[in-house]
């Protein structure tokens, strides 16, 4: 059975790339940049010996956008890597070449906030369906559904 | 035989309309023994009447650019080859209908709808319905082989080419079924086969709800084919009844005529149930066979134990005769 | 070279929910695979963040009828971490009961389901039957068959009466019957092991690498289990194991959930047995304190997780959801890579899909310009087709 990771070790790891805090004994949080966030992942990957994805979670906190990669390994702590984008220009390099299920999870982030993932392949609709407008992206705050937009499925005056 | 009672024969009983109640009856016998043996309750007694009835009062969807007049006669044909094939196997008595060489007759009709199936697929314009017809016709060359030779060796034996002279032969030996135990197992395979029931139902099945050949039937086409299936099942029951289990008759003979007609008949139902049993149990103890292992079946084994059998028999003829 | 690309529209007679993917082939051979998911998307992550905590559970219930009460106990968890509340042993106990319940009937459905792929009905008939068992107990003790509406934050909702434990008690031995039965047939019946054995097989590395989790992973030897990794409600109290295997197939996934049918017979045995004494619940408050919660669950289907972030209100701010099926897919994209068309129907199949799975393919020859449809079964079809022309060739 594994230890779990102390705060040193992974402070140690993710040196020069952001701060280091424990929110519980089995889940230690990295905070760094969108520019750096490729180098915390490798480290993770490499140094921590994390081999599995979590989860990436987006955060739409009113000011800002937030990415959480949570990642964990046969040490059973959850290693978090916290990164913030800028409202008006969501973009972070993807995760996919080092995290080959990134794929398919950017892909839902990008569809539900609008966050771009420069350099994902692929980064087709996934979650929303195919003829959801451009350019709505419904897990933000600040949007609402516009009764005059069309959201896709069956038009109405079809359905009279 | 007086052409009037002849009529009552093929058209009432036991011909046509015993043979369509019969065959609902069969197939409710194989569904309710299928659902006990997987734990389910299974539908009642005139459930295959009724599915009959509902759907030949389906709409029926023909394929843009498809030729009707076939589509709509092909399953006719079948119904029609399968149906005339039961008046040649004795079912009370003998076939008033018999002559020499009948069993190849009832044999050749037992293969259209198989025949017919692939023309369904054909005509339906449909790539996949083509495949599953494909298939049907694939799966025959496989296993028709080693049926027709284990259901010919009989006729070896009794020295005579007509159903009607098999079962007589029978009353005053053995059963084959004894004689030519391996024919008998070699039949029965080959029939469910033949009926396209699983272990052998790759050209429908795995095309399970919609495909293959039937997948463009609808309406009253579908129940013709269905019921043509199920004419099927009868009809190959009662050969096998008839070839290898004695048919209608018993070894002795019973002085009233009346009588020996109504024994002939229950004999004709416990035999012809018997057979379904054994169809019934196949079908649900086994999983569907892919074709490769199919063809191993066919050729390996079937086709080695038939060609096996046949020998026997004629080595039994020799020493027969020159006993 | 022809690539030929088949997508795999919504519709589909034989599964059970819509997806739509298009599976580019080479000839008979899996080039890649792409995704869409959106037939079922209904917003409940955004209506989770209008509701109160109270409302959202049945909201999350409904995210899927089979692993509905993973969805609930992980988000009551994550909700009861935030504000620091600690359920009483009693109600961890009736979760794990009823958890462990719903992992037993999802792995028998996908036992029959997966029989049915390959054609072989009876067992589909059996499990499904053994399964009413299941459902009877569940029925008895929650009110319901599926969507138990059983957990609420601070605790569980309605209490097990000693009738209710005896009657549960007595199904169990049928039961551990049955599946020692079928662990045996799975071992000797020819016709599962041909289809199984070799079909979607998945190193350990390769699955590390794509991110799968659940039953899917554990076949390849992966041994991450969350009842046992990240322990919550009962299970760091009761004797049990983890279920692994090497063969990293269908077959060895069929393997892993047999196994883990008969660790969670006995976990329900002896939660039921050593059920403690108390109340099943406890008063927490409205709001939960701010804070930011990695909620972790071993569903049927593998890891569920749920990021919470809570902010004093009685309401979440962000409930973000990654389902087991979600993270496998990676998986079944790379293992039908160098597989066979033949095989989809049989790969899909093995990572029990949740989320969806209902497909009509339409074949898109590129260089001959010819479209032609395919159900599902057909495929199957074809892969007996395919498998024929292999064996002779």
């Amino acid at each position: 059975m594994s230890e779990l990771l102390k705060v040193e070790q992974v402070a140690k790891a993710m040196e020069g790339l952001g701060t280091v805090d424990a929110m519980k004994p089995n889940r230690i949080r990295v905070a760094t940049t969108p520019a750096k966030v490729k180098e915390a992942v490798q480290r993770a990957l490499k140094d921590l010996k994390c081999d599995h994805v979590v989860q990436i979670a987006a955060v739409d906190n009113g000011k800002s956008f937030e990415l959480i990669y949570n990642l964990t390994g046969p040490h059973h702590t959850v290693v978090s890597i916290l990164l913030e984008l800028p409202r008006d220009k969501p973009e972070v390099p993807t995760a996919s070449d080092l995290l080959p299920p990134a794929g398919l999870y950017e892909r839902q982030i990008h569809d539900l906030l609008g966050i771009v993932f420069v350099g994902h392949p692929n980064l087709k609709r996934i979650i929303l369906n195919e003829d959801w407008p451009e350019n709505e992206f419904p897990m933000r705050k600040d949007w609402k559904p516009n009764p005059n937009t069309f959201y896709g499925g069956v038009h109405t005056e079809e359905a009279k | 035989m007086d052409p009037i009672l002849l009529a009552v024969y093929i058209l009432l009983f036991p011909g046509f309309l015993f043979l369509l109640a019969y065959a609902f009856f069969f197939q409710f016998l194989d569904r309710k023994i299928a659902a006990r043996m997987q734990a389910r309750v299974g539908p009642p007694l005139l459930q295959p009447f009724a599915d009959f009835v509902k759907m030949l009062g389906k709409e029926v969807i023909d394929v843009k650019g498809m030729d009707r007049k076939a589509f709509d006669a092909a399953p006719l044909l079948a119904l029609a080859a399968v149906m005339t094939a039961f008046l040649y196997v004795p079912i009370v008595g003998n076939s008033p209908l018999a002559f020499q060489g009948d069993l190849i007759l009832v044999l050749y009709l037992l293969t259209l709808p198989t025949i017919v199936l692939f023309l369904l697929g054909w005509l339906s314009r449909n790539v996949f319905a083509t495949i599953g017809g494909v298939r049907a016709v694939t799966q025959m060359f496989i296993y028709e082989v080693p049926f027709f030779l284990a259901l010919l060796t009989p006729a070896l034996m009794a020295g005579s080419w007509s159903i009607t002279d098999i079962v007589a032969w029978q009353q005053s030996h053995l059963w084959f079924a004894v004689l030519q135990p391996i024919g008998f197992v070699v039949a029965l395979i080959g029939l469910q086969a033949k009926l396209e029931r699983t272990p052998f139902d790759i050209p429908e099945a795995e095309t399970e709800i919609v495909a293959g050949p039937w997948t463009e039937l609808t309406g009253r086409r579908l129940a013709m084919m269905r019921l043509t299936m199920d004419v099927s099942m009868v009809v190959g029951s009662a050969l096998v009844a008839a070839l290898f289990l004695g048919g209608p008759r018993i070894p002795w003979t019973i002085t009233p005529d009346w009588l020996s007609w109504i024994v002939g008949f229950g004999l004709f139902f416990v035999k012809t149930l018997g057979v379904l049993l054994v169809l019934a149990s196949i079908k649900v103890a086994t999983g569907r066979l892919r074709i490769d292992q199919l063809n191993d079946v066919g050729w390996k084994y079937l086709a080695s134990a038939a060609i096996l059998q046949v020998l026997i028999v004629l080595l039994m003829n020799y020493w027969w005769v020159s006993a | 070279m022809t690539e030929v690309v088949v997508p795999i529209g919504p519709h589909h007679p034989a599964l059970k929910e819509p997806v739509n993917f298009k599976v580019v082939a080479d000839g008979e051979t899996i080039v890649r695979l792409e995704l869409d998911v959106s037939y079922n998307h209904r917003g409940i992550e955004k209506a989770a963040e209008q509701r109160d905590f109270v409302r959202v559970v049945p909201l999350l219930e409904r995210v899927c009828g089979i692993c509905s009460h993973s969805h609930t106990t992980v988000f009551v968890k994550g909700i009861e971490e935030a504000m620091k509340v600690q359920i009483p042993p009693r109600a961890q106990y009736i979760r794990t009961i009823v958890a462990e319940l719903e992992r037993i009937h999802s792995h028998l459905l996908w036992f029959g389901v997966a029989a049915h792929e390959i054609g072989f009905n009876t067992l589909f008939m059996w499990t499904w039957r053994d399964r009413e068992a299941v459902q009877d107990m569940l029925e008895e003790m929650t009110g319901n068959r599926v969507n138990y509406g059983i957990n609420e934050v601070g605790g569980v909702r309605r209490d097990l009466t000693p009738e209710q434990i005896q009657a549960a008690l007595k199904r169990l031995p049928h039961l551990e019957d049955r599946i020692a039965k079928y662990r045996d047939m799975v071992n000797k019946e020819a016709t599962m092991m041909i289809r199984f054995r070799g079909v979607g097989k998945l190193s350990k590395d390769d699955i590390l690498k794509l991110g799968a989790v659940g039953p899917t992973a554990r076949a390849s030897g992966v041994d991450y289990d969350i009842r046992k990794d990240d322990p919550y409600i009962a299970y760091a109290d009761v004797p049990w194991q983890v279920i692994t295997d090497t063969h990293g197939d269908v077959y060895g996934r069929t393997l892993v959930r047999i196994g883990e049918l008969q660790q969670s017979l006995q976990i329900v045995r002896y939660c039921l047995e050593n059920l403690p004494a108390g109340p099943i619940k406890i008063t927490t408050p409205r709001a939960a304190p701010r804070g930011e919660i990695l909620s972790r669950y071993e569903a049927p289907r593998g890891e569920l997780v749920h990021f919470i972030r809570t902010n004093n209100t009685d309401k979440v701010e962000r409930l973000d959801i990654r389902t087991p099926t979600l993270a496998n897919w990676t998986s079944v994209a790379v293992s039908l890579v160098h597989q066979n068309l033949a095989d989809i129907p049989v790969i899909v199949a093995a990572i029990d899909p949740c989320l969806s799975c209902t497909s009509r393919i339409t074949i898109v020859n590129e260089r001959g310009k010819k479209t032609g449809e395919m159900t599902w079964d057909e495929l199957s079809a074809h892969g007996r087709e395919f498998y024929r022309k292999r064996g002779r060739a």
